[in-house]
């Protein structure tokens, strides 16, 4: 078979099938199209204004790297007249981060754009290093940490620079893992948000005014009123990024985060990229998905008839999102495992609560059990006593039509009062400031905050550095 | 246990935590229970969901006609099983019932014994009215044919379509993949058994999925693109086909429901059609609704609070408010075409992919 031409010019061979609808292409075809893809999705979305001040998160990995290779390339052909800088957060991960680190500073050297380091270090006084020491591997997953402090820290390293907007490099692969893991969790606010390409604060409230954290290190007397964070590489593929990369002999550092993910993302990972391989456009049509529920999502930001982006608000922990590539995940299943615990919980409270409601059918059922079962009929009425004791405590129904007898009373109406807890509207996300750290927060204790006092509470007076990673 | 904090009135954890007179049998969730309980609660589970059909929802003389599509699988028998329970305490209540069940069985033509199963079925539920249908029914159901003839067209020439063999099987060797395969039979099941229920003026239509069957669907629509249909599609009394759709089974787990079949007496086993493995599993062969059963077949046994609130959370989405008069709808799917189908195009997004999995241009 002769090799294929490139589809677009004709004449170079074809070096390159894109994963996203199977076009063959030269390499600088591919080069100009991925570029033209990416200043599509600014475009289109109105990501920039002209001059206006961006701060690029760069990490060292490819993401992060191609995003900055490929602003810089299209600021300068459009003339957009950006003011790009790269602001990398050291979370104080030895042998990850220290290395990804310098990769971050040859490419400040090769792009020429300013690079400024935010460290959790310095910020919080706790490393992750530190962290992951203290909590251990296992239990609440080191992403917890690492997310909720990454985005204070990105957050307050853009306030620090006199930036209102930070680009990430999340890409497709990332925003379909997202969705995918959002419906794992059943979480529907992140499902409302996690696909728009824009996310941003409010404005017009301030941060960083009140104290700052007891710790060692502050950051102190920023005030900011709204960083917008957006995701220009949304639509394109890890692996296109990766070839990207590639094609431009980009530098960049390779290796995955050591410490564990969630083990929701994890999961969902693992079926995003089976998915690609059954059918590669499914990470598109994943992304598409996303979109389109987000504007089912009840009371979402997002709302629906909009066909402008709008920028949706975030919260803590959207920063973890394909933060950390790890999938060398040594507690997996701990976060998965909690939350059936949590879920089994509800649903067990549910059921001492409804099944109550439905009065026929259980009677149904032990009147044509009886014939067949040799099942005592006095363990049948006990159940049907203890049933109906139970509804008379909490809901008004009119007496039913089935055969009461002396209510007892069992372990199941203890349970019941779990329901009242459950009944409870959730409280409404009103943001304020952290009392603490003056953060934006909808709790009158930030997350990083709340992090930090467990960790301070635990961290032994002496402050002897503890070694390895125990417990 | 030392140390443990006992509840107040002990529960005797060798018996059935809800009768606490059997052995258990079997753990539901995080109980164990013996057979009769489980029974009970497989029961209770799906006649929950047919609360709208209840004799007093029916006028006297009057029974609702429900359409129940029988796979023949276990799913689909242990609805009908307890749904003809069901029906015969109505009966023996109220000297009446409040729906009467229409059955049908489609035959894909592609798991042998299934003619034979089918009238089995038919002699140990008899109160029930029962017929069967060809799935290549569906290709000469109306707007069909013109929607697939440009990929009967693909076809080589010198292999004319019909005749020697079946229009079915020569319509999906055109189709780019598997999935577009499972796909399209998907569709075209639907679109016969909508089209059976409306033709028999049947009220509703009666689906078996389990709760993690619609945790697989939740998760293959969204990978196909199809997202926004989910809660009109999977949402109990939502009729995005023209009818109501209900999934009585929606509360329960696939294994739950399989370990009923044999609890069952006379055991259900021998009724139900079981799914040929599949050869060779390769990537190539493996279809999105494959991936996704296996997922879930894992999710489900560590973790099957997780797969039900999968269910539960799509379901909390907003059916998309349709403006009937002027939308438009695929025309093989059904899925209102605006925002999810390019300009003049017939056919949604998820069904350009099922014809051609890349996007022209
Ligand atoms: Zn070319
Ligand atoms: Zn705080
Ligand atoms: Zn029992
Ligand atoms: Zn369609």
């Amino acid at each position: 078979m002769p090799p294929h031409l490139c589809q677009l010019c004709h004449t170079s061979r074809a070096q390159i099938l894109r994963p996203k609808n199977h076009a063959r292409l030269c390499a600088p075809c591919f080069i100009s199209t991925f570029e033209i893809e990416i200043a599509s999705t600014i475009t289109t979305s109105h990501l920039f204004h002209p001059g206006e001040r961006i701060a690029i998160g760069a990490s060292g990995g490819k993401d992060s790297t191609v995003l900055a290779s490929v602003l810089q390339t299209l600021n300068e052909r459009h003339g957009w007249g950006l003011d790009l800088v790269l602001l990398s957060i050291d979370e104080g991960i030895t042998g990850y981060r220290d290395h990804s680190l310098e990769a971050v500073k040859r490419n400040s050297a090769e792009l020429g754009l300013p690079l400024s380091i935010v460290s959790y270090e310095e910020l919080y006084g706790w490393s992750m290093d530190q962290v992951v020491a203290q909590v251990g591997r296992g239990g609440k997953g080191n992403c917890t940490y690492c997310g909720v402090f990454r985005r204070q820290a990105l957050d307050r390293g853009a306030a620090g620079l006199g930036v209102r907007h930070v680009v990430t490099g999340h890409n497709a692969d990332d925003v379909a893992e997202t969705v995918v893991m959002n419906l794992l969790r059943g979480d529907l606010p992140r499902l409302g948000r996690g696909t728009s390409v824009v996310t941003s604060m409010p404005s017009a409230v301030g941060m960083g005014t009140g104290k700052e954290w007891e710790g060692k290190g502050r950051v102190g007397e920023v005030a900011c009123t709204s960083v917008k964070r957006s995701k220009p590489l949304m639509w394109a593929y890890e692996k296109e990024i990766v070839l990207y990369a590639h094609h431009k002999k980009l530098d960049y550092f390779s290796t995955e985060c050591i410490y564990s993910p969630e083990a929701f993302r994890g999961s969902a990972r693992t079926l995003i990229k089976n998915l690609e391989r059954i059918r590669p456009e499914s990470i598109m049509d994943v992304v598409r998905s996303g979109i389109d529920m987000a504007k089912l999502v009840p009371n979402a930001e997002g709302g629906p008839g909009s066909g402008k982006p709008e920028a949706v608000q975030r919260d803590a922990g959207e920063d973890a999102e394909g933060g950390c590539g790890g999938s060398n995940g040594e507690d997996a299943g701990g976060e998965m495992a909690q939350m059936e615990r949590k879920l089994q919980q509800d649903e067990q409270a549910e059921e001492d609560g409804t099944e109550t409601e439905i009065k026929i059918p259980t009677k149904a059922v032990n009147g044509q059990r009886h014939d067949r079962d040799t099942q005592t009929s006095a363990t049948a009425a006990a159940l049907t006593s203890n049933v109906n004791g139970q509804d008379h405590d909490r809901h008004t129904h009119p007496p039913s039509n089935t055969t009461t007898t002396v209510p007892i009373r069992t372990k199941q109406e203890k349970k019941s009062n779990r329901k009242a807890t459950r009944d409870t509207p959730p409280p409404k996300q009103r943001l304020g400031q952290c009392e603490r750290c003056g953060y934006l927060s909808s709790q009158a204790v930030c997350k990083a905050c709340m992090l930090l006092e467990g960790l301070n509470k635990a961290r032994p007076r002496t402050g002897i550095e503890v070694g390895g990673a125990g417990g | 246990m030392p140390g443990r904090r006992q509840p107040p009135a002990a529960v005797d954890t060798t018996l059935c935590r809800r009768c606490q007179a059997n052995a258990p049998t079997i753990t539901v969730r995080t109980e164990p229970l013996c057979s009769a309980c489980f029974a009970k609660y497989v029961s209770t589970k799906i006649i929950k969901r047919m609360e709208s059909f209840r004799v007093r929802h029916a006028e006297a003389g009057k029974e609702r006609l429900l359409l129940l599509p029988l796979s023949l699988g276990p799913c689909s028998m242990v609805l009908l099983h307890i749904l003809s329970q069901h029906l015969s305490v109505q009966a023996e209540k109220s000297g009446r019932t409040g729906y009467r069940l229409l059955a049908l069985f489609i035959d894909d033509g592609a798991r042998e014994g299934s003619a034979a199963l089918f009238e089995r079925v038919k002699e140990r539920y008899p109160m029930h009215t029962y017929f069967n249908l060809p799935l290549s029914d569906a290709l000469s159901l109306e707007g069909v044919p013109e929607l697939l003839s440009p990929l009967n067209q693909a076809t080589p020439p010198n292999n004319p379509p019909s005749t020697t063999t079946d229009p079915l099987s020569t319509l999906l060797s055109t189709l780019p993949s598997a999935t577009s395969r499972a796909d399209l039979l998907h569709i075209l099941l639907r679109k016969l058994v909508v089209h059976a229920a409306q033709h028999h003026a049947c009220e509703a239509v009666l689906w078996a999925d389990s709760t993690t069957r619609l945790a697989e669907r939740t998760l293959a629509e969204t990978a196909k693109g199809r997202g926004f249909t989910l809660p009109s599609s999977i949402g109990d009394g939502e009729a995005p086909h023209g009818l109501p759709f209900y999934y009585p089974m929606r509360d329960l787990l696939r294994k739950e429901i399989i370990s009923f079949t044999s609890l069952v007496e006379p055991g259900l086993d021998e009724m139900i059609l079981r799914d040929v493995p599949k050869a060779a599993v390769s990537t190539k062969n493996t279809t999105i609704d494959d991936l996704m059963k296996q997922y879930f077949a894992s999710v489900e046994r560590e973790f099957p609070s997780i797969v039900a609130n999968v269910v539960r959370t799509t379901g909390k989405l907003k059916v998309p408010a349709l403006r009937e008069e002027v939308e438009e709808h695929c025309e093989l799917c059904d899925a209102p075409l605006r925002g999810h189908a390019p300009e003049r195009s017939r056919l949604c997004y998820g069904c350009i992919r099922i014809l051609r999995q890349a996007p022209a241009g």
